[in-house]
This record gives C-alpha cells, sequence and structure tokens, in this order.
C-alpha cells in the first residue's frame, strides 16, 4: 500500500524561502550575462584603441589589395570635421589613374564610380574582374541611349543576350569573308595528301602549320633553305579595328594566347615545291614577283653561259600546228633571247599555276607604268622588236587576320588542352579560302556557362573595359617596410 | 512557453514578412550590380529591420525584470520574443548577402546564428519538457528544494527501517541542520513535521489524523528478516537516497528496483510488507526527483547561451551599426 501524501504535507517539507537562495543555473546565467558582453566589449574596444580597424573591416580585400588589409586609410580618406571615411574614387585614382569605362556614364549622365563596377571586401577575389550584374546594369537595356548602331542593345551574360561575333556575322570587314588574302583549302590538307609531286601520302595535324606565337613551329613540313632565306616582305600580320570608337584591342602579354601567321617557309615549303625548270633543283625564293624576276634571270644568265650549246633551240615537234609551215629545225638564239624565253616560260608557270592557282591572288593587269611605250610601227627599231620580258602582276600578300575579335581577348594558350578541331570544327570541311573558321558562340558556351562544373562566363573574362594606353603615371606612396608594419 | 494555436497569428505574420523579404531580397540581388551589399539602400533597410528586431527579442528580459509596466501582456512579449527573433536571422542574412564579411561581422553573425538557434531549442524544450514532466514526474517538487526533500526521504526511509529492525546506528541529520537558517523557515517545525513519516497505510486505514499516524508503528522483525532489511538499506537504499545519480544502482531503475523490493518481501514476514510498500515508494519519489532534475536542467540550460551571448550580439550589433555609417 502506498504512502498517502496531502498538500499541507508536501507544503511543508518546503521552504518559503527557497527563492531567496541563488540557485546555480541563475546565478552561472547571470555572470555569464554579465562576463561575455563584457568581454565583447573589451575585446572590440581593445582592436579599436590600438589602431587596428580591420576588425571593422566587412570583408578581406582582394587579391591585388591584400598588401594593404591594415592600411584602411588608404581608401578611407577622412576628410576634415567630417565623421564619414568613406572610400572614393580619389582613393582609387591614386595609384590606378586611367580612363573610365566610359566618360560619361549612360545610366542618365551619372558619374559612374569606380566601386560601382570594382567592390571591395569581398574576399580575396580578382577585382580587375567586374561582374555581370555590374556590365549587365548598363548593357542589359541600351534603348533609347545614344549608343554606336553595332552594340546589342540587351546583354545580360554571355549566355543571355550575347550576339554572335562579328565576323560570324558578316559585319564590316569580315563581309565577304576571310579577308586575309589567302587560298587555302583545308578540307584538302586535312586528309591524307601527297608531300610534294613525288613524296608519299602524309596525314597533316593542325599543328604542323599553326602554333602560337610565342611558341616554335613544328618544322616537319619546312624547308631550310627557305627558313634562312632573307625576304623583302615584312612578316604578314593584321590587326583590325573594325569600330573607330572601340578600346584598343587586347594586346597579348605571354605571347600564346595569339596563333602565329602560316609560314611558308615553316609550314608549306615542305611539300609545295617553287620550282621553275627542269635544269635546276632549287625553286624560287619566295618573295615579291621582282624579286622572283630577278632571280630567274640571273639563274638563266648564270646557266646559259655555262652551257651555250643550249643557244641552238630544236624545233619541238609537238608544238607544230596543223597546215602552218614548219618551223626550222633548230632555232639559234642569243643569249638574252635565250634567258628572255627561259624566264617567261618559268614566269608563266610560277604566276598562272604555282602561286596564283594555289595560294595567293595574282591580278595580271598591266599597270601603266609597266606597259611599253607605243611605237608606230614604220618607226620601231630593232631594239623595239626585241621580245620584253611581261610585265609583273600584283600579288595580293597574304596578312593573316591575327585576332578575330578586337573587343575582346582569347587566350589559345589557355585552351591547350582541346583539340583545335574541337572548337574549329568547320576546318574538316572548309574547302574555300573564305571560309571563316572562328568558331562561333555556341561552342565557347559548352564550357563558358554560368553554374557549377562550368568556367567562368562573366564578361571580363574576354572583354576589357579600360584603355590603358590612356592611363596616366602615378607617384608612388607607399614603401615596402611600412605596408609590412603597418605604418606609413 | 508551450506553441499552440495561440501562436497563429504570429507564426502567419511572420511568414508573410518573409515572403516579402524573399522577393525583395531576390530581385535586388538578381539586379544589383556588385550583388548584394549591406551598404545599399536595401540592405541597410534588412540591417535596421534585423537589429530592431533583436532590439525587440532583448526587451523581453526587461519586461520580465519590470512585471508591472503596462506594456502589453506577458505572453504576447514572449511570442514576440520568439518569432521576430527568428525573424531577425533571415533579415541579418539578407543585410549581409549571405556572406559573413569581416571579423566584426563574422562574430556577429556568428553570435546570431548560435543565439537563433539555442533559442529554436529552448522553445522546442519548452514546449516538450512541461508535458514530460507531467506525465513522468507527477512528485515534482520546488527544483531548488529537491536536495532537502531527498533527505528528508532519507529520513523518513530510516525511521520505517528503524520500526522494523531497531536503531541503524546511522548518524541522524540533526533537526537544526534540516531546517533553514533564518527568516520565518526557522520558525516553523518543518523538520519535526518532515521527520514524522507521510501518513502511513495502517494509520489511514485505522481513521487516526495525520498527528496520530505521526507515531511510528514497531514491529521488531526476527533476526534473520531484520538483517537481510537492514542489509539492503545500508547497501542499496541508503546510497541511492544520498548519491541518486551514482552509476549502477539497482534502484535508479524502476524495472530493477521492482525485482530488488520483491526480493526482498520474500525474506520478510507479511507484518513488513506496508513498511516495504513505503520503502519502495520513498525509492520511486527519489527517482522521479532525479528525473526532474534532468529535465529541470534541459529546460534551463540552454538559457546560459542564449540569454549572455544575445546580450553580447545586441552591444556588438550596435558597436557595427555605428562603425559603418563611418565606413
Amino acid at each position: 500500500m502506498a504512502r498517502t501524501r496531502t498538500t499541507k504535507k508536501l507544503a511543508q517539507r518546503i521552504d518559503l524561502n527557497y527563492f531567496k537562495r541563488p540557485a546555480p543555473l541563475k546565478r552561472a546565467r547571470f555572470w555569464l550575462s554579465v562576463a561575455l558582453p563584457l568581454l565583447a566589449v573589451l575585446w572590440i574596444s581593445s582592436r579599436g584603441f590600438s589602431g587596428d580597424h580591420r576588425v571593422y573591416s566587412s570583408g578581406r580585400l582582394s587579391q591585388a589589395h591584400a598588401v594593404l588589409e591594415r592600411e584602411c586609410a588608404t581608401c578611407h580618406v577622412q576628410q576634415a570635421g567630417a565623421f564619414s571615411a568613406k572610400a572614393d574614387d580619389s582613393a582609387c585614382l591614386a595609384c590606378h589613374d586611367g580612363p573610365i569605362h566610359h566618360d560619361v556614364s549612360p545610366i542618365g549622365g551619372i558619374h559612374l564610380a569606380c566601386v560601382e563596377c570594382h567592390t571591395e571586401h569581398r574576399g580575396q577575389i580578382n577585382i580587375a574582374s567586374a561582374s555581370n550584374q555590374a556590365c549587365a546594369a548598363c548593357h542589359a537595356d541600351l534603348t533609347g541611349e545614344p549608343r554606336p548602331p553595332h552594340y546589342s542593345a540587351h546583354i545580360r551574360s554571355m549566355a543571355d543576350g550575347h550576339p554572335e561575333f562579328a565576323a560570324l556575322r558578316g559585319y564590316g570587314i569580315y563581309y565577304n569573308g576571310d579577308p586575309s588574302g589567302i587560298r587555302l583549302n583545308h578540307a584538302i590538307h586535312m586528309k591524307p595528301i601527297r608531300r610534294g609531286p613525288n613524296g608519299p601520302n602524309v596525314q597533316l595535324q593542325c599543328g604542323n602549320c599553326h602554333h602560337a606565337r610565342g611558341a616554335a613551329p613544328d618544322l616537319m613540313y619546312s624547308d631550310p633553305s627557305y627558313r634562312s632565306a632573307v625576304v623583302s616582305y615584312k612578316d604578314p600580320t593584321r590587326d583590325f579595328t573594325i569600330y573607330s570608337n572601340s578600346l584598343k584591342p587586347f594586346r597579348p602579354v605571354s605571347g600564346r594566347e595569339l596563333m602565329a601567321p602560316v609560314k611558308f617557309a615553316d609550314a608549306c615549303a615542305g611539300c609545295h615545291s617553287l620550282a621553275f625548270d627542269e635544269r635546276f633543283d632549287i625553286g624560287v625564293p619566295h618573295d615579291e614577283p621582282k624579286v622572283v624576276r630577278a632571280f630567274l634571270l640571273k639563274k638563266f644568265q648564270e646557266y646559259i653561259a655555262g652551257h651555250p650549246a643550249e643557244l641552238r633551240v630544236p624545233r619541238d615537234p609537238s608544238r607544230d600546228l596543223t597546215g602552218k609551215p614548219d618551223a626550222p629545225a633548230f632555232r639559234m638564239l642569243t643569249s638574252a633571247q635565250w634567258v628572255e624565253e627561259r624566264v617567261s616560260d618559268a614566269e608563266e608557270l610560277l604566276w598562272r599555276k604555282t602561286c596564283s592557282m594555289q595560294c595567293h591572288a595574282l591580278s595580271m593587269r598591266i599597270k601603266d607604268s609597266d606597259r611599253p611605250p607605243l611605237v608606230i610601227p614604220w618607226l620601231r627599231t630593232a631594239a623595239d622588236n626585241r621580245p620584253v620580258l611581261r610585265p609583273l602582276p600584283e600579288m595580293v600578300i597574304a596578312r593573316a587576320v591575327q585576332q578575330w575579335m578586337p573587343h575582346a581577348k582569347f587566350d589559345h594558350d589557355a585552351h591547350r588542352g582541346f583539340s583545335c578541331v574541337s572548337c574549329h570544327a568547320k576546318a574538316l570541311t572548309s574547302t574555300e579560302a573564305s571560309d571563316i573558321l572562328l568558331p562561333g558562340i555556341a561552342i565557347c558556351q559548352t564550357c563558358h556557362a554560368p553554374g557549377p562544373n562550368h568556367a567562368d562566363s562573366r564578361c571580363s573574362e574576354c572583354h576589357t573595359y579600360h584603355d590603358w594606353s590612356k592611363r596616366k603615371e602615378v607617384t608612388p606612396k607607399f614603401t615596402l617596410p611600412a605596408l609590412r608594419t603597418g605604418g606609413r | 512557453m508551450r506553441i499552440d494555436n495561440t501562436h497563429r497569428v504570429w507564426a502567419w505574420a511572420s511568414l508573410v514578412i518573409l515572403a516579402l523579404s524573399i522577393v525583395v531580397y531576390v530581385t535586388y540581388a538578381s539586379s544589383a550590380a556588385q550583388g548584394p551589399r549591406g551598404g545599399s539602400a536595401i540592405g541597410l533597410f534588412f540591417g535596421i529591420v534585423g537589429f530592431a528586431f533583436m532590439l525587440f527579442a532583448a526587451l523581453l528580459g526587461a519586461r520580465k525584470r519590470v512585471p508591472t509596466w503596462r506594456l502589453g501582456r506577458a505572453q504576447a512579449w514572449m511570442r514576440g520574443h520568439l518569432w521576430l527573433g527568428l525573424l531577425a536571422l533571415p533579415m541579418i542574412l539578407f543585410h549581409g548577402g549571405f556572406r559573413f564579411g569581416g571579423t566584426l561581422t563574422r562574430a556577429l553573425l556568428w553570435l546570431l546564428i548560435i543565439t537563433v538557434f539555442s533559442g529554436i531549442l529552448g522553445a522546442a524544450l519548452q514546449h516538450y519538457i512541461p508535458r514530460t514532466m507531467t506525465a513522468e514526474v507527477p512528485l515534482e517538487t520546488i527544483y531548488a528544494e529537491i536536495s532537502h526533500v531527498r533527505a528528508l526521504l532519507r529520513e523518513e526511509a530510516e525511521r520505517a527501517v528503524e520500526a522494523l529492525c531497531g536503531s541503524l546506528g546511522v548518524p541522524r541529520t540533526s533537526e537544526g541542520e534540516l531546517q533553514r537558517a533564518g527568516g520565518f523557515t526557522a520558525l516553523r517545525p518543518i523538520a519535526a513535521a518532515a521527520a514524522a513519516p507521510l501518513r502511513t497505510s495502517a494509520a489511514v486505514s485505522a481513521g487516526a489524523s495525520a498527528a496520530v499516524a505521526a507515531v511510528p508503528e514497531i514491529v521488531v522483525l526476527p533476526e534473520e528478516a531484520s538483517t537481510a532489511l537492514r542489509r539492503f538499506y545500508l547497501g542499496e537504499m541508503r546510497l541511492f537516497l544520498e548519491h541518486p545519480k551514482a552509476r549502477g544502482q539497482r534502484l535508479a531503475d524502476s524495472a530493477t528496483a521492482g525485482s530488488a523490493f520483491a526480493g526482498l518481501r520474500t525474506l520478510l514476514p507479511a507484518a513488513a510488507s506496508a513498511v516495504m510498500a513505503d520503502l519502495e515508494d520513498i525509492c520511486d519519489e527519489a527517482r522521479q526527483l532525479t528525473r526532474q532534475e534532468r529535465l529541470h536542467r534541459w529546460l534551463h540550460a540552454w538559457l546560459l547561451v542564449h540569454v549572455p551571448l544575445s546580450l553580447a550580439l545586441i552591444l556588438l550589433g550596435a558597436v557595427h551599426a555605428f562603425m559603418a555609417l563611418r565606413y
């Protein structure tokens, strides 16, 4: 049987003054409530009074400014008598005195402060890389703003509103395709192809012809004699600035960003012989027509001097024309005539077939200055009747486009892990020299897209905003020891 | 405080505020040129609202200290503390754009997170534990008096055993020790009243009054039975009543305690059964007191984290607000 309890009995067990005694939990709570806030105040005060104001920082500085972590006053300049010490443009321009992105912000003419795009205290980020939102603040809607017509009005990000590359849109100089002036059938070169007239079949790789500027060329299909030859023309490069009001094109830094122009001596001479006559086992120089002609004249003159018997030229029966009386069995030529004929034949071969058909656009138009003077027939002398060499053709020197996107920077070296044709897939099928083999933006977006497992797709990955060619020099104001100790 | 239907209005209001805040934040964050920042107009708005919520929540402590203030019902303050304090966290996260920032802001955010989550834990504990306490501890007493009541239980048990076995020869707690020093309590004969057993079953069945029942019934057991009971009491029960939390005690668990008492009953004559029932009841009460202690600690220990940290949070938050105006 259980014990019985009455309320009175239970109450009598209790000390009515129990609440006057300190309960351990309450006592601990009280002292903790005093100690912890006190500790917090002591901590913040000690940091504040020590002059180290980093504790108030809203975040770590960017990588570039990390050395200024202790130097709050470098950017937070306090005006005399003012409480506020907010960073403004003058602090930025003290070290980076360059032109702003636009002289006047498109947003209602408001001055575009540095921090609008480059915000500090966001951790160890690359502060030079503005966020997409910063760009989209203006470029998402340029409707109604005064802007050049070639700018798209609604670009929010690379994946949203970015137009196709100008070259692929056929804009400006790209209207007729690749303006480089070289003739090349990529499709043929990407299949097994015979190496020279008598060579074996080979399978060319992209790298046999193309290489980054800073990288050594692959010399598998080069010709040492052409490589060592001095040429009269300049290295054929071409940078296109398609918009007069655009920023200066990106300049390579490492030298491996852009591809080098393909050189005949390095990539073509191994297969494409510039042979001009069966009497010689060398080819003509890969140079301008006048240089080639001088070479030919010299070679044939030297040859005929050593082989005078060849001035007696036998008739070639295969060239007899039906119904015409046969030419004499032999012709006796002077050395000059023989040289003229051989040079003409060689030039015919070179201008009409070797160069023009395969690589270069040649214009056979005769300049007025090159035309022989008109002489009335009955006034002609023997000298006027002498055969003369035809005028030299005008050759369009190949000037490969080095930078297809003048508004953007692209680094081939950063993409070296990928096969060339994975981006330049059109190279496998392109048969026309005018084909632009630049990959479209969709190819870029395969990797450069928002979200995880993708490469960065911020605008700043490709675009630059300041024309640093117009930067002003600044006066240095830091010293290494001062920065190390937090002083000035 | 139980979270019941009376919280419905507060809960819905909080949900609406949170939903509106999310809409504002998402719109702002997706359009902000440099992402969400605490220093922007909307960022500052969230910061001010969040800090205001924190201040309101902190004022509950002041409101409790001065209950005579006519500033609304205490329950309304408690509900506001709970829901607005909870909303302070998302507001401050929106304020900082979900970034922890620098040293001070990082410390503040961690303080807020710990404070809010300790508050959530506390709210959950205060919702469930009182019900558990009611169900599992019907003999609940005042927490601060538990050790005293336990001593009284031991005295009561010793008197009951001595009634069967004669003197146990253990030092008795003096009546003076049982009395509280000073004040009204010292004048009350609580020790005498407590020293007497609660009304025994025999006395109650005889219709005796409590005063009569206070006289112990003396039943001297045979030597063999007396030894078994004496050994049980001195070897187990007394230790349990003095140190109820010591490990490995049979009496600490109701099932094993029941077995122990059942085994002992087989050794004792029927005349001792009433005393045995009382001893078992005393052990049960002691177990309930132990359970109450444990539940009480759960119920209040979280405040050791919640209150001091929230005070530190308010202080440092004020410093942050002041310095943010400068930088």
